[in-house]
């Protein structure tokens, strides 16, 4: 009881980036007194990938007095000038390498799901930070599907809570998987949320505001949202989370080093040993080689990058790529179906107002047989500015005047999408294709294809949001079949043979090398997977802080 | 009073009503835009749009200084392209403007927005393995787009007419042209990637934003008034029509 009181002035504990930020400006403080190391030090850690991963395990173990490097590809963001409101101007926030896609399904990747630069993905992210349900590290036990994790909710519990204290997560008080409260207060919502969810109601579907990962009163520095609708181009304000301003500001005050524009090319190791050593890359557009030693190497790519790092990563102890003896890594890479629909209203809705991600339900969450699949997905309203609304249109076949003429009815519309538990497959896979990037590296290939119980549940969750637009009163709907988020690739599991990592995410065949990212997860859930990949870097965090570096 | 076509006769535009939408006509298509009024303040495509007193570019002065460089950029019409040849340029212009239907002036500079995009290697980060580079996929539909206009009408693309040019834009768009080079591409990806340029180059223009009552960009100010009542901010405007003015004041004085 007393906690609820407390709502919006409980802040966490061991990380003060909400009192590092300045008010005035929104650069990550601390970049020009960084610390710095030299390639030559063998440093405790060296991170792969400074998003969501990458970023908390350096915060945690750099408070644990450990020595941290961490090598991010993109650059270092300065984001009063280098980020902007708008949508073809934030190219460059998103991961647009080439990669090929393949597969009966093929997964468009760039801005929609990869990010590049000090704070990865999140950087990007529309802010919804559900957790997973205890259902979703079972699946296999309970619905005869996907995988069952070598760790359970419970092991990840007290990482979600103070991830959540960190971010700081806004919503009601949640009643769906292991129902929980949040730490903030829920964000007013827009009249085009409010319509979708008065459909909702009328179908008799529970929705909540949030979870958002969105400031809702005082935090530190951080300031208040003013609600201007951009989180998907990356927030000028500072109130959408992301690490560049929950972790980092923290991490480079405990002397860790980020090392931007420096894209990872293979992991060395030492042939006698077996032994991780360091790892290569390259800065700018140089194409020199450097190697920073290091005693562990974590590797928080995401499930691109991570695998592709990887799979490039060949010794002799190690022909098919490191950690690939078993020819695990690349494999179970999962994406989320996330079809949006749209209903047209006969007042002026405006959807661009407000943050796009704001209510949400998982009502169909869970495995109901019923439905004639197992797993489900959930429900979450979004809101596209308009290049993101002409895609939408497009989706239907429209162009020339057709186009024109929905696009100037934009400001009547309001967008409702899904997110589909699709199952993990061992043929959804990240290799190698024949083509190099500017540096030289094979580029990574991502074949797709979606099996029976995940075409089912995609068709089945698009006639529910239809339901709910037209118990809304939409005049007209348009619809658009797309998927979102990434996650597996080099999952977590119990045997060399059904795995690239253990439970605590550390390679089976190197004994200090691990992958914290959203790689590790062997199942999906319905849920957006920011703040689970936090909570697991949080727990591995904890995991190695109790030992000493070795 | 324009009508919204034939056995369609709405009254004054009753924006409330679906009916210009294409997908609640019979026929499929939109109405004639000249159901639409034209663009009193600040530009918009063609000078028509839905919000005749709206110009997004009037908050400019309201914009962080890094957006505001952005957004001008756009709109300094003085760019060459530097992607598409000499011999390229005329059919690109032609096709991008069939497919976002800018038959007159003012237009965005779609074409050459594209250009700046695939000149400095801004492509999307995906690339179906079926499919070659974006860059060349884009010569290769226009040199297509070329030889289907000369089998078919004796003339380059860029010297159709605009119905013919139309003919064979919904022909790629329903990936049903035949021969060299469309045997070799994968026509729904070929068309989706110049589609998605096209969209992107469009609805990135201020004068788009203009036409569709967009609020632009909102930093450092954001928005206060989410709904569900008083939903506009000081700056924006009510959408409308062709309707008189005078008698729009009367009826409801501010």
């Amino acid at each position: 009881m007393k906690k609820n009181f407390l709502k919006g002035a409980i802040g966490p504990k061991d990380n003060d980036s909400r009192y590092l930020l300045d008010v005035d400006r929104r650069d990550l403080p601390g970049e020009d007194t960084m610390h710095r190391y030299s390639d030559d030090d063998e440093v405790d850690l060296c991170i792969v990938g400074a998003g969501a991963g990458g970023s908390v395990l350096a915060q945690r173990l750099a408070r644990k007095g450990w020595r941290v490097v961490i090598l991010e590809a993109g650059p270092f963001w300065h984001p009063d000038e280098d980020w902007v409101s708008d949508e073809a101007g934030s190219h460059e926030l998103y991961w647009t390498q080439k990669r090929i896609i393949a597969g009966s399904d093929p997964i468009e990747m760039g801005k929609n799901n990869s990010g590049r630069g000090v704070g990865g993905s999140m950087v990007h992210y529309a802010g919804y930070c559900p957790r997973f349900h205890p259902s979703d590290f079972e699946t296999q036990t309970r619905d005869g599907v996907g995988a069952d994790w070598p760790i359970d909710y419970a092991d990840l519990l007290s990482h979600y809570e103070q991830v959540e204290r960190e971010l700081p997560v806004a919503g009601q008080n949640w009643p769906w998987g292991h129902p929980h409260t949040y730490p903030f207060s829920p964000h007013p919502i827009s009249e085009a949320a409010s319509v979708l969810w008065r459909g909702a109601m009328k179908c008799g579907i529970t929705m909540r505001v949030g979870p958002v990962g969105i400031v809702n009163g005082t935090f530190g520095n951080r300031p208040h949202c003013i609600y201007r609708g951009w989180c998907l181009q990356g927030c000028k304000v500072n109130a959408k989370a992301s690490p560049y301003v929950t972790h980092l500001p923290d991490a480079l005050a405990h002397d860790v080093e980020i090392r931007a524009n420096s894209m990872a090319s293979r992991i060395e190791i030492d042939e006698a040993s077996g032994r991780a050593t360091g790892v290569a890359y390259m800065t700018g557009n140089s194409n020199t080689e450097r190697l920073q030693r290091a005693k562990v190497i974590a590797v928080a790519g995401y499930s691109i990058e991570t695998p592709r790092l990887l799979l490039n990563s060949v010794s002799r102890r190690f022909p098919n790529g490191l950690a690939n003896n078993d020819d695990q890594v690349g494999r179970y890479v999962m994406v989320q179906g996330a079809a949006q629909s749209a209903g047209r209203f006969p007042d002026e809705l405006r959807m661009y107002k407000a943050p796009p991600p704001q209510v949400s339900s998982e009502d169909y969450y869970e495995t109901d047989s019923s439905r004639g699949f197992a797993r489900g997905f959930s429900i979450q309203t979004v809101s596209p500015q308009p290049i993101g609304w002409a895609e939408h249109v497009a989706a239907e076949g429209h162009w020339g005047r057709e186009m024109r003429e929905y696009m100037r009815d934009y400001n009547h519309w309001t967008t409702i999408g899904v997110l589909n538990e699709l199952l993990p497959s061992a043929d959804n896979r990240v290799t190698l294709a024949d083509e190099k990037d500017q540096y030289g590296l094979p580029v990574a290939k991502f074949t797709h294809s979606l099996s029976q119980n995940d075409k089912d549940n995609i068709a089945y969750s698009k006639k529910i949001i239809r339901d709910i637009l037209d118990a809304s009163g939409a005049q007209d709907v348009l619809t658009i079949s797309r998927y979102a988020h990434l996650i597996g690739g080099a999952r977590m599991g119990t045997s060399p043979e059904n795995s690239v990592v253990d439970r605590n995410h550390r390679a089976w065949s190197v004994s200090n090398l691990y992958v914290a990212d959203g790689s590790v997860a062997p199942t999906q859930g319905s849920a957006n997977p920011a703040l689970t990949i936090m909570a697991l870097s949080s727990r591995l965090a904890e995991h190695l802080g109790g030992a000493n570096a070795t | 009073m324009s009508t919204l076509g034939e056995g369609d006769p709405l009254e004054p535009r009753d924006l409330s009503r679906p009916d210009h939408l294409p997908n609640l006509r019979s026929d499929g298509r939109a109405p004639d835009p000249s159901w639409l009024p034209r663009q009193r303040r600040g530009t918009t495509p063609q000078m028509i749009g839905r919000y005749p007193d709206y110009d997004v570019l009037a908050s400019m002065s309201d914009w962080d200084a890094a957006t505001t460089q952005v957004v001008q950029a756009r709109m300094d019409v003085s760019v060459q392209m530097t992607f598409f040849r000499f011999e390229e340029q005329a059919t690109v212009r032609r096709f991008c403007d069939v497919v976002m239907a800018q038959d007159c002036e003012p237009r965005v500079p779609v074409a050459e927005l594209v250009d700046a995009k695939l000149c400095a290697g801004h492509l999307d980060g995906f690339q179906y393995d079926d499919m070659p580079d974006d860059r060349d996929a884009w010569r290769m539909v226009l040199s297509g787009l070329d030889t289907v206009a000369r089998e078919r009408y004796a003339l380059s693309f860029a010297e159709c007419d605009i119905t013919d040019a139309e003919r064979i834009v919904i022909d790629f768009s329903a990936s049903t042209l035949k021969g060299h080079p469309w045997e070799e591409l994968n026509e729904p990806r070929a068309w989706s990637v110049c589609h998605r340029a096209i969209l992107s180059a469009f609805y990135s223009h201020p004068w788009a934003w203009n036409e569709i009552g967009f609020g632009g960009p909102a930093y450092p100010q954001g928005y206060m008034r989410l709904g569900p009542l008083s939903i506009l901010e000081p700056h924006e405007t009510r959408g409308a029509t062709s309707e008189d003015p005078v008698r729009r004041v009367t009826d409801s004085p501010q």
